[in-house]
């Protein structure tokens, strides 16, 4: 199982991160970028092996199983997500102790930090690696759990915390949309394996649904609107969880999402124009907002946003520069992310309008962020310049608007871009202590690769085509062309018009930010933002009344589940189309025994209705149980008598035994409530009773002898099981058993947890 | 006068636990199983709970670490469930398998379902165990005797 050492790697990396620092808090990071840095060795290696398929069974009967893949897709995010993140993970090696320090919190915390971080790795390893459509549901929602553990990181900020939740509750919600469309495209494929769906999908193409329910989860990830405004407010992580989740990782997996999953949405041109025009409206949402922020972080924030637009255009045009796009774009946003996270460690200011002229005391660090802004604005002599080409050569093809529109977007990133760093570096100087060697290192390590790809365009050639005839071309050799050409064709003609048109915004700026902002100002309150706190308000209201209504009195709180669980019994014998239904069966002398002794069962059930006192009651249930006891012995069924007794034996004593814990008070209250039932009692009872009843009944109508007999009895014996309760309980129903005692266990910890605070108390 | 009752409790320890140590090993082809053989457990230290109080009752190794008997019993439960799985078998893949020729003699046979039925019992013990142990810690500080 070669194919799995990469992944066994990152996976690795969390928990030796954790064991080295409990050994000496310092050590986590370096250990967890080291593994990082092998695990990407091993992956590079794998990688020159060509394709493969990885595919373990688990529940083989059902058709799962574990399916992981090596194609340029998986290797192109895969190495994205290693090398971003182990650099990251020593940037916070030198930011964390400053940040903790001035949240108060103790230095041993930065091996939290570190443990979730590259746990998020790990997991965006494994969701660029898996093949299988319920195997990326899981690797997403993990992504979507550390992302909301690491945005909540300082736990006594409420901001944070509220930004977290934002997060969860978001690209959660989207995920659940996503795991709505996998569940309909496994039915409809009947397999959950990626190139088998794939398979089949080329001769009965997908159903809409199911591809929009896929896009939601996927444009929730990339926060594309109408899904966006979580992002900003994530910003509220420290910068590293920014640089890595908010550009390489987090973000880059809904559009990774989209891009694996292309061979289904290739035929589906409703559903790409729809992408098409969120990804415009993403651009341009994006970009406008990034020109007026004024916290650095939520410029960049806002440039996310526009970039993933940028890149959902790509893929919504079926452009197979679409992965070059986002691992182009990723080095240059980390960068910055972690160029204005050394910024406000060495000055303590998070905004632009407090900063200024830095380029003098941070010399290196200008450098390599002005390379980073560079590939992000598409400048030439960086990759950031072979990422916009393609893009332009993709709306080349679409025609005269799709152009335009993409020169604006263009312009208005270099505009952004430009104001971002000259606001940084640019203007009066400002006289501020050197920053820490291993917070510079990471930026310069990624503006070198920025420079490197730009420079030696022949590198990324063969990666590029490799992601792309995975993703875009559906198998088809790709024919993705990366170059400089010095002649006046369309792509350099746009590329020229938006840098003008980007140098005249940013020279012209002054004049038109204050009225820019207004404008976004006013037109926040009526943004989707505004419509999740709505939703997010009336929820809450709707929980509150349910809540009250359901802990009125304990008699509520029982009613509240017999109640919804006999309608649900109802509902179910309403909608089942089952021809006699119930039927009476037939009585004989033979069973005289059996009737007498539920009889008996009976008359202590309805005598538990006027019992007088608790203890009374105890024993007259228990009355009832020993009876039902009588009638599985009376109907051969020794096995169940046994148990059944025993049972009931427990039961009583432990019931007696809780009377005695209860206050006396209680119990007399209690007594006298139901003695006088009301009205809603009698019809919660009624309901759950007539429903219990009717279900009973139709299911003994039903019995298949054959089935539940004969054919049980001789399956136990092949099985080395004569005694058939056993053969049920241990092979045929294993598992269930395994799910009920694992409940067990759980009610155990349970009953330790509260009695102990009873006991205490 | 003395009673006999708490004579006869503490002689009554061993041969119900033989018994049910017989209805867990039995269980796969006679009347018995492992959630029957640890009720009946459970039920015997209820019985010393109830005659000679949780101080007496709690000398009984089995019967002060009854939790953590349980969270063995999981495991047992568990391994015998998935192991298999590393094998390349399904879940709850149960040995020998059907056809395979068993080992045993009268109504013991030796099979990986014991050990699933050991885990069982273990956990059915120690949740009754458990359950008792808390209830008489509740109770100590009030009066002796139950409603």
């Amino acid at each position: 199982m070669p194919l799995l050492l990469p992944i066994l790697l990152a996976l690795a990396c969390a928990p030796l991160a954790y064991v080295a620092g409990r050994w000496r808090p310092g050590a986590a990071a370096w250990v967890g970028a080291s593994l990082a840095v092998a695990s990407l060795v091993a992956l590079g290696w794998e990688l020159t092996l060509g394709p493969a398929r990885l595919v373990l069974p688990w529940a083989p009967t059902w058709g799962l199983s574990l399916e992981f893949t090596r194609d340029g897709l998986s290797g192109l995010y895969a190495v994205m997500a290693l090398s971003v993140g182990a650099l990251v993970v020593l940037y916070s090696r030198a930011y964390l102790p400053h940040h903790l320090e001035l949240k108060h919190r103790p230095a041993r915390d930065e091996v939290r930090f570190h443990v979730l971080m590259l746990s998020f790795m790990a997991a965006m390893v494994l969701l660029v690696t898996v093949d299988d459509l319920l195997l990326l549901f899981v690797a997403l929602d993990l992504t979507t759990i550390v992302s909301y553990l690491l945005i909540g990181y300082d736990r006594d900020d409420p901001e944070s915390r509220a930004a977290a939740l934002l997060s969860l509750v978001l690209t959660g919600a989207t995920s659940v949309v996503f795991f709505a469309g996998a569940m309909t495209l496994g039915l409809q494929y009947g397999t959950f394996s990626l190139p088998l769906v794939f398979e089949r999908a080329a001769t009965s193409p997908a159903s809409t649904g199911a591809l929009v329910c896929l896009a939601v989860g996927a444009l929730g990830k990339s926060a594309q609107v109408p899904f966006h405004f979580w992002l900003p407010r994530a910003m509220a992580a420290p910068t590293p969880v920014s640089s890595y989740l908010h550009s390489a990782a987090m973000v880059a997996a809904g559009v990774f999402l989209l891009q694996r999953l292309y061979p289904l949405f290739a035929p589906a041109v409703a559903v790409r124009d729809g992408l098409l025009a969120l990804g415009f409206l993403s651009m341009a949402v994006g970009s406008l907002l990034a020109l007026v922020a004024d916290p650095f972080k939520r410029v960049l924030a806002y440039s996310t946003i526009a970039q993933y637009g940028y890149a959902l255009v790509l893929v919504a045009l079926g452009s197979e520069g679409a992965p070059l796009y986002v691992a182009a774009h990723a080095p240059c946003k980390a960068a910055l992310f972690l160029t204005v996270g050394a910024v406000t460690q060495v000055t303590g200011s998070k905004k632009l309008s407090q900063v200024s002229g830095l380029r003098h005391s941070l010399p290196v660090l200008a450098g390599a962020s002005a390379v980073a802004a560079a590939g992000l604005a598409a400048l030439p002599l960086t990759v950031g310049f072979f990422k916009d080409e393609v893009f332009f050569h993709a709306l080349v093809q679409k025609g005269p608007a799709f152009m335009a529109a993409g020169l604006v977007g263009a312009g208005l990133t270099l505009a952004y871009t430009l104001r971002l760093w000259w606001g940084l570096f640019g203007g009066a100087r400002q006289d501020v202590p050197a920053a820490p060697r291993l917070l510079v290192a990471p930026v310069v390590v990624l503006a070198a690769s920025v420079l490197a790809g730009g420079l030696l365009p022949g590198l990324l050639v063969a990666p590029a085509r490799a992601a792309a005839s995975a993703s875009m071309t559906r198998g088809e050799p790709a024919t993705l062309e990366l170059a400089y050409h010095l002649d006046a064709r369309a792509e350099n003609l746009l590329a020229m018009g938006a840098w003008a048109l980007g140098a005249v915004l940013f020279a012209t700026r002054l004049a038109w930010t204050p009225g820019l902002a207004r404008v976004l100002d006013g037109t926040s309150r009526f943004g989707p933002e505004h419509g999740y706190r709505l939703l997010l308000h009336q929820l809450d209201r709707l929980s509150t009344w349910l809540h009250e209504l359901e802990v009125r009195d304990l008699r509520d709180r029982v009613a509240s589940v017999l109640v919804p669980t006999g309608l649900l019994g109802l509902t179910v014998l309403w909608v089942t189309p089952l021809r006699h239904r119930f039927i009476p069966g037939t009585v004989g002398w033979a069973d005289l025994t059996l009737v007498m002794a539920l009889a008996f069962a009976s008359a202590a059930a309805l005598a538990t209705l006027r019992a007088r006192g608790h203890l009374v009651l105890v024993m007259l249930i228990s009355c009832v149980g020993f009876s039902l006891a009588m009638v599985f012995a009376f109907a051969a069924a020794p096995d169940v008598a046994l148990t059944s007794v025993l049972v009931e034996t427990t039961f009583t004593l432990l019931f007696a035994g809780l009377l005695a814990l209860l206050p006396d008070r209680r119990l007399a209250r209690a007594q006298q409530e139901a003695q006088q039932p009301r009205d809603r009692d009698r019809f919660s009872a009624g309901i759950a009773g007539v429903s219990g009843f009717l279900l009973s009944w139709s299911a003994l109508s039903h019995l298949e002898a054959d089935r539940v007999g004969t054919q049980t009895v001789k399956l136990a014996e092949v099985a080395h099981s004569p005694n058939v309760v056993a053969a049920v309980l241990t092979d045929f129903r294993g598992l269930d058993t395994v799910g009920e005692m694992s409940v067990v266990v759980a009610a155990l910890l349970g009953v330790t947890s509260l009695l102990g605070l009873k006991g205490k108390r | 006068m003395r009673s006999f009752v708490p004579p006869l409790s503490r002689m009554l320890v061993w041969p119900s636990l033989i018994i049910a140590l017989a209805l867990w090993l039995k269980g796969g082809t006679e009347v018995g199983g492992g959630f029957p053989a640890g009720a009946l457990a459970g039920l015997v230290v209820l019985l010393q709970y109830v005659v000679t109080g949780r101080e007496q009752a709690r000398r009984y190794v089995a019967v002060r670490y009854a939790a953590p008997l349980a969270g063995v019993g999981l495991l047992l439960v568990v391994g015998t469930a998935f192991l298999p799985v590393l094998a390349g078998y399904t879940p709850v893949s149960l040995f020998p398998r059907p056809g395979q020729p068993g080992l045993g003699a009268g109504a013991f046979h030796l099979h990986t379902a014991l050990v699933f039925e050991g885990g069982l019992m273990l956990i059915v013990f120690g949740l009754v165990v458990t359950v008792i142990d808390r209830f008489a810690l509740s109770t100590s500080t009030e009066e002796e005797s139950g409603p």
